[in-house]
C-alpha cells in the first residue's frame, strides 16, 4: 500500500474494485450495482488544526498529508466517513462509551467455555457539558462486525452477511433507552463460538497458543463513529 | 442516511463510456534468437528407421528464460504450406484411398505443415482450403502465399487487436551464406545469424485501407524501401502476421516475398536417417546434411524453397527463421502498438454546500467533543470542514464495492460544491 503521487498539480483518483465488488461481478446475477456512495478522511489528522491554527494547519493538510493507495479490502479501505447534518452551526460532536465487566482497557476478554464465554458491552453517545445531542447524530442503529471464525452475537441472531474473511455484518438496532441527553445506547451481548484446539493452534497467538487475539467493531448508522475494540479469547 | 448519498442514474450520476488504451510492444532480436528465450514441444514423433524425428507444431518466444516463472509469452511461430500450392504439387504423390495425401521419404511433416495452414485458413480466411494472398484481395496466381510462416501475438500483448500501423518486423531476407556450404557443420547458413542489410517490414498505409474479412481486420505487410513489395498480411482482430516465404513462380520471381525463395540452403536438417553417413562422421545420427554436393545426393543445392520447406521438420524451419533472419542482438526485432478497450462507468459524486461538513474522523474532535477545527471562542463565526481523501461506492445494503482515492486532501466546507468523477474501468 504505497502512497498516491501528489507531486503535479492535478487531482488523481484511484478507484478500484473491493474484494467484494470483485465478487459480486462474478456472480453475473445484476448484484453489482452502486446506489450510494460516502466520502471518507481516514488519512487526515484535525489536531493539525488545533495545533497550527486554521491557516498553517489547512496547508500542513493540504500539502503534507500523503494519501494511500486504494486498498481491495472492503473492511478497511473507507473507515471514517464523513457525515451530513443540516446544521452547519455544530461545534460539537458526540462520541461514543463503552463499558463491560470484561473489558481491560480496550480489550474485551474471553474465555472458550464458561461463565466468561460470553460478555455484556455497553455503548452509549455522550456528549461533554452539552445537554442534548443533536437529533441527527442520533444513532438509530448500529453495524456490528464481529470476526465469526470466534465470536458471535449471544442471542443466536443469524449475521446479516459474512464476508470472505469470515467478518460477521450484524444490523442491530439501539437500545429503548437513552441518555439523558438522547444519546442511543446499545447492549451487546457477545459470546465465543465452538472453537476447536486446532483453531487455536492455528490463529492462536505466537507466544501463546491458548489465546486468540482478534478485533471487533461498532459503527453508529447516523452518526458513522466506528469504535474499534480488541477481543482475547482464552482456552 | 447522514454518511451516505445516493447516486441516481436518471440525474445523471452515472455515465458509461467507451475508451482505447494503446500500449507499444517491442520484442528484441535476442528473445526470438535465443533457445533459451523460444520454447519448442515435442508434439510431433516418427518412429522407425534412426532415432526418428521429434518436432513442435509451433515454438512459442518468451521475454527471458522460458523456464522461468516470471517469463511472458510473446508469440507462436510457425510455418505451413497450402495444399493447392505448387510446394505441395511438386513433392506430392497424390491421395490415397482415404483422401490422405502422400509424400516421399525425402519430406517431413507435410500434412502437419498443411494442416496449419488450412487451420489459419480456417480462421482467418472462413475457409480452410481457401489460400492467403499478398496484398490481400489479389486475384493474382502469383500473390498466392503457398508458403508461410505464421507469427500469432499472444492475447497478453495483442490485447483487443493490433493497432493499424503501428506494427514493422526487422528481418534479414536471405540467409548468410548465398552459396554451398562448407565441409563442417559449422557455419552453415541454417543456424548462422544472417548479416548484412535486414529488411523493415510494415503494415504501412493500412491505416488509410482498411479491409476486414471472416478473421476481423486485415492489412498488406509491405516493405518498408519500396511499398509496393508486398510481403504477407497482418489480421489485426487475431493478432497475427502472416509472411509470405513464397507463391507461385518463387524461382523466378521474389518480388512479393519475405525471405529469398531460391537461396541455397545449407547445413543438417533432421530426417529418418538409419545410419551416419561415412562421408561425414560428425553428423549426429537422425541428421540429413543439405546443401553439401558432395554428400547426399539430392540435396546438394537444396533451396529455401521448396526443398528446406518440405524437408525439414516445422523445428527446423522455425529454428532457422528465429535463430537466424532476426539477428540476435538486443535491437527491437519487431514492434506494435496494441488496443485495448476499456469500458467505464463513471460515477459523479456530487456533494452539495451543505453535505459532508462534518466527520466521524477519531481525530475531528477533542476530549470535550469539540470540534478541532473550529477555534475556541470562534463558535459563532467560525463553521465546520472537512478534508476528502477518499469515496468509497456501496450497494443498497451497505457493501463497499468500490473505493477511490484522492492524491491529494480535498477540502469541503458549507461555501463549496464538489463533484468527485469516479471513473471504473472494466
Amino acid at each position: 500500500m504505497g502512497f498516491l503521487d501528489n507531486s503535479t498539480n492535478n487531482i488523481i483518483v484511484d478507484a478500484v474494485l473491493t474484494d467484494y465488488g470483485r465478487e459480486l461481478l462474478a456472480r453475473n446475477d445484476g448484484s453489482f450495482s452502486i446506489v450510494k456512495f460516502a466520502f471518507g478522511d481516514d488519512e487526515v489528522d484535525y489536531s493539525l488544526i488545533e495545533k497550527f491554527g486554521r491557516t498553517v494547519g489547512k496547508q500542513k493538510i493540504e500539502l503534507n498529508t500523503p494519501v494511500f493507495e486504494a486498498q481491495t479490502n472492503q473492511n478497511f479501505a473507507l473507515k471514517n466517513k464523513l457525515v451530513s447534518i443540516s446544521n452547519p452551526t455544530l461545534f460539537k460532536l458526540p462520541s461514543v462509551t463503552y463499558s463491560s465487566s470484561g473489558l481491560s482497557g480496550t480489550t474485551l476478554s474471553f474465555k472458550r467455555t464458561g461463565a466468561n464465554a460470553s460478555q455484556m458491552i455497553a455503548f452509549e453517545q455522550v456528549i461533554a457539558d452539552e445537554s442534548s445531542i443533536d437529533p441527527e447524530l442520533r444513532d438509530p442503529s448500529f453495524i456490528v462486525k464481529l470476526p465469526y471464525r470466534f465470536l458471535e452475537m449471544s442471542d443466536g441472531s443469524t449475521p446479516d452477511s459474512i464476508d470472505s474473511e469470515e467478518i460477521a455484518s450484524y444490523f442491530v438496532m439501539k437500545d429503548s433507552n437513552q441518555t439523558s441527553a438522547g444519546g442511543s445506547q446499545l447492549s451487546l451481548k457477545i459470546k465465543t463460538r465452538s472453537i476447536s484446539d486446532s483453531v487455536f493452534t492455528f490463529y492462536g497467538d505466537a507466544d501463546n497458543k491458548n489465546r486468540i487475539s482478534t478485533t471487533f467493531s461498532v459503527t453508529g448508522l447516523n452518526s458513522g463513529v466506528v469504535t474499534e475494540l480488541s477481543a482475547t479469547i482464552e482456552k | 442516511m447522514a454518511t451516505f448519498k445516493e447516486v441516481l442514474a436518471a440525474s445523471g450520476d452515472i455515465k458509461t463510456t467507451r475508451s482505447v488504451l494503446n500500449q507499444l510492444v517491442d520484442v528484441i532480436q535476442e528473445d526470438i534468437s535465443g533457445s533459451a528465450t523460444r520454447k519448442s514441444y515435442q508434439s510431433f514423433v516418427t518412429g522407425g528407421i534412426g532415432p526418428g524425428v521429434t518436432s513442435s507444431l509451433y515454438q512459442t518466444v518468451f521475454d527471458q528464460d522460458f523456464t522461468l516463472q516470471t517469463a511472458n509469452p510473446l508469440f507462436d511461430m510457425t510455418i505451413g504450406l497450402f495444399e493447392g500450392g505448387d510446394t505441395v504439387a511438386s513433392s506430392s504423390l497424390g491421395l490415397d484411398t482415404n483422401g490422405k495425401r502422400l509424400f516421399p521419404s525425402q519430406s517431413l511433416m507435410m500434412r502437419e505443415k498443411i494442416d496449419i495452414y488450412r487451420q489459419y485458413a480456417a480462421n482467418l480466411l472462413g475457409d480452410a482450403d481457401a489460400s492467403f494472398v499478398s496484398p490481400f484481395g489479389s486475384a493474382l496466381d502469383t500473390d498466392r502465399v503457398d508458403n508461410a510462416a505464421f507469427i500469432s501475438f499472444k492475447r497478453l500483448f495483442t490485447r483487443d487487436k493490433l493497432k493499424r500501423e503501428t506494427f514493422a518486423l526487422k528481418m534479414y531476407q536471405s540467409a548468410s551464406i548465398a552459396g554451398q556450404g562448407p565441409t563442417t557443420l559449422e557455419g552453415q547458413n541454417l543456424k548462422t545469424t544472417a548479416s548484412g542489410s535486414a529488411s523493415i517490414f510494415t503494415d504501412f498505409g493500412s491505416s488509410t485501407n482498411r479491409r476486414r474479412t471472416f478473421g476481423g481486420e486485415v492489412g498488406d505487410l509491405v516493405d518498408s524501401a519500396n511499398s509496393a513489395k508486398k510481403v504477407g498480411l497482418v489480421f489485426y482482430d487475431a493478432g497475427t502476421v502472416v509472411l509470405n516465404l513464397g507463391g507461385r513462380g518463387v524461382t523466378t520471381d521474389d518480388r512479393t516475398r519475405a525471405v529469398v525463395a531460391d537461396q541455397i540452403m545449407s547445413g543438417a536438417i533432421h530426417g529418418m536417417i538409419g545410419t551416419v553417413p561415412s562421408t561425414n562422421t560428425d553428423l549426429p545420427l537422425g541428421r540429413q546434411i543439405m546443401g553439401y554436393p558432395g554428400q547426399v545426393a539430392g540435396l546438394s543445392k537444396a533451396k529455401f524453397i521448396p526443398d528446406f520447406i518440405t524437408s525439414g521438420s516445422i523445428d527446423d524451419v522455425v529454428n532457422h527463421l528465429a535463430m537466424t533472419r532476426f539477428s540476435s542482438g538486443s535491437l527491437t526485432a519487431t514492434t506494435f502498438q496494441n488496443n485495448t478497450n476499456i469500458n467505464s462507468t463513471l460515477i459523479f459524486c456530487r456533494a452539495t454546500a451543505d453535505e459532508f461538513n462534518y466527520s466521524s474522523n477519531p481525530t475531528y474532535t477533542d476530549t470535550a467533543n469539540r470540534i478541532r477545527v473550529i477555534e475556541q471562542g470562534q463558535e459563532d463565526v467560525q463553521r465546520a470542514f472537512t478534508y476528502i481523501t477518499t469515496v468509497g461506492l456501496y450497494d443498497i445494503n451497505d457493501n463497499l464495492l468500490a473505493v477511490a482515492k484522492l492524491s491529494r486532501p480535498i477540502e469541503k466546507n458549507d461555501e463549496k460544491d464538489l463533484t468527485v468523477r469516479v471513473r471504473l474501468d472494466f
